[in-house]
């Protein structure tokens, strides 16, 4: 264990922090993971061979697939933690291979979505063709997410909590209870959905009793497509989509925020 | 401050139907107007007013009762309130103005005044809806819709059951969320679930197969139970069969030798009984009965040996040999040597072959 404390602390080079890591025995495995320069990845991938580099790619590209089955964000904490361990000094060569691979072999796309705790997740490449067999079982929680999505959506981008559950009543879906299809209701739209970044659940503030909003979380907006979804409202209403102006704005315009940035060199 | 927000509604929303009329509305923004502070109670009375109904504990009581009983429904059909169509709002809003009139003292229009904040936040909202220029969103609709969408059957009226909250009655299909899901997923760009297409290793199986192995050793042991004695019988009948066969044929060795080798074990009639003939003399060979040699043609002839050569000729002087005939050869040799009856009958018993 001290091998490798020492290992990281030289390959990362920065010793102020020696002092911080001594402190936590157990946990010398969580030391805050600083992006090593671009000399030092050059220095590391020096010492290493092409098969290890490789070999660790493909770790982490198994890593994000099997993560990925869940739909919950991978977090670089847990990915160095987990998997890079003391190829930690070459992380943005890795992630930048990894990156790759997912494009090139899988037509995934790799993205970070919080810049700030380094989360990731993967999503399509390619979009799904109209005409295209379905390939797998549809999974229904899909269709639910689908309709909350919708309903925040046409509604300007946010909306309160209660304005969904009516909603979901009236399709038979009561939070209150435990649904034939969905079991618990509440727990997966607050909670699981949430966790998968589909949906955002934050507090109104000063609201008595304790109220609280939906807003789309980052995966639905690298995900979901909002002109297709105006597309199905329109079928669902006999309505032209653009007779919702202002939705179809937002649908229509490329917004920064939903453009996906790969991960690279930050 | 609803009257604000409605009037700049009622601007932009021109095909909504108006919601502040003359009458009701105009008066109230008078009377606050007068009175200089939105919520204050006192602002609008006549002094004229005189005290006897004022004072009156059970008008009063009933006033305030009132005045909860339209807060009540405010807040529990907020939703219905909000959708644009209908005029509930306003509805609520007219009551509470017919009541107004009759409030004399501070408690009844603090009730006024909570019924006006909770209005004036749904005034709030339902204006909001209609910023969005027309494009008003009605999640009721969307979601009867949706029913349709899902393959709802819609049952007639006087159906007994009802549904959720006074919706719609029918049943919905078993896949109405697959339905809605296969639609969806085209929005999405998800990213395909892995899975492993062989499966992985999964804890189950053993316990099935525990069950059908025992299933299985019931029937089977009846089987071998008859098995055996079948079986034995086969066996020792190959092995005697054999020996009785090469004593057979030493038998014949011994009544016309020497002979030349093919003449011997051919039989013209079978090339499978020649094989069996072979393999029957190899054993005499092998066993010392019998031997073989080259004549002056050099030709194989086989002899028998006399019992007491056995043990001498045994070890020193033994060779082995490998002798394999095929079809052809066995013809042509028929043909060469012209053979036209075999030596060696063939068995009257059921012959023994594998």
């Amino acid at each position: 264990m001290t091998q490798r404390k020492r290992l990281s602390q030289g390959k990362a080079a920065s010793a102020p922090r020696r002092s911080e890591t001594l402190m936590g025995e157990e946990e010398d495995d969580d030391i805050p993971f600083t992006q090593p320069s671009t000399s030092q990845v050059q220095k590391g991938l020096e010492k290493l061979t092409p098969a290890q580099v490789d070999q660790k790619t493909a770790e982490v590209v198994q890593y994000f697939l099997m993560k990925d089955q869940k739909k919950i964000p991978v977090r670089r904490a847990d990915l160095v933690k987990h998997v890079v361990k003391e190829y930690r000094n070459i992380y943005p060569e890795i992630m930048k291979r990894t990156a790759r691979t997912f494009e090139q072999v899988f037509g995934l796309k790799l993205v970070e979505i919080d810049f700030k705790n380094h989360v990731y997740i993967l999503i399509n490449k390619l979009e799904t063709l109209e005409g295209a067999p379905v390939r797998s079982p549809s999974n229904p929680k899909m269709g639910l997410l689908f309709v909350i999505l919708s309903v925040i959506f046409m509604k300007g981008g946010a909306v309160k909590e209660t304005l969904v559950w009516n909603t979901l009543k009236k399709l038979r879906v009561d939070p209150g209870e435990k649904h034939e299809e969905f079991g618990d209701v509440k727990r997966l739209v607050t909670d699981e959905f949430v966790r998968q970044r589909y949906l955002e659940y934050v507090r109104i503030p000063h609201t008595e009793p304790l109220e609280h909003e939906f807003r789309w979380g980052q995966r639905a907006e690298l995900e979901v497509s909002k002109i297709k979804i105006l597309e199905f409202m329109g079928e669902l209403h006999d309505r032209d989509p653009q007779s919702w102006s202002q939705q179809y704005k937002e649908a229509t315009t490329p917004s920064s925020s939903s453009q996906p940035s790969t991960s690279s060199q930050r | 401050i609803s009257d604000s927000c409605m009037r700049r509604a009622r601007g932009d929303g021109a095909e909504e139907s108006p919601r502040q009329n003359g009458t009701a509305g105009r008066r109230r923004g008078e009377q606050r107007a007068d009175s200089g502070d939105g919520d204050d109670a006192g602002g609008g009375l006549g002094p004229a007013d005189m005290p006897e109904e004022d004072n009156d504990p059970g008008l009063r009581r009933e006033i305030r009762s009132k005045y909860r009983d339209l807060i009540n429904s405010v807040q529990q059909n907020r939703e219905d309130m909000l959708s644009p169509s209908n005029n509930k709002l306003h509805e609520v809003l007219e009551e509470a103005n017919k009541l107004f009139r009759d409030v004399r003292q501070a408690r009844e229009a603090a009730l006024d005044a909570q019924l006006l904040v909770v209005a004036t936040d749904l005034g709030k909202e339902k204006a909001s809806q209609l910023f969005v220029e027309g494009n008003a969103f009605d999640p009721s609709a969307f979601a009867e819709h949706l029913l349709s969408f899902m393959g709802l059957n819609r049952l007639e009226e006087g159906d007994e059951e009802q549904q959720h909250g006074g919706g719609v009655d029918g049943y919905l299909p078993q896949d109405a969320w697959h339905r809605v899901a296969e639609r969806a997923e085209r929005c999405f760009r998800t990213a395909p679930c892995f899975h492993y297409m062989m499966g992985s290793f999964h804890a189950e199986p053993p316990p099935p197969k525990q069950r059908i192995e025992r299933q299985r050793k019931a029937p089977s042991k009846e089987v071998k139970r008859i098995m055996p004695t079948q079986l034995k019988k086969m066996e020792e009948s190959q092995q005697e069969a054999t020996e009785k066969e090469v004593e057979r044929i030493l038998g014949y060795l011994r009544a016309t030798s020497p002979i030349s080798y093919y003449e011997f074990v051919i039989d013209p009639k079978s090339f499978s009984r020649t094989v069996e003939n072979i393999f029957h003399t190899s054993f005499l060979i092998r066993d010392g009965l019998a031997r073989m040699y080259l004549d002056e043609s050099k030709l194989p002839c086989i002899a028998p040996v006399e019992e007491g050569e056995v043990e001498n000729g045994g070890l020193s002087s033994r060779k082995q040999c490998i002798i394999s005939i095929s079809l052809r050869s066995w013809r042509e040799l028929i043909d060469a040597l012209d053979i036209s009856e075999p030596l060696i009958h063939p068995p009257t018993s059921q012959s023994v072959s594998q």
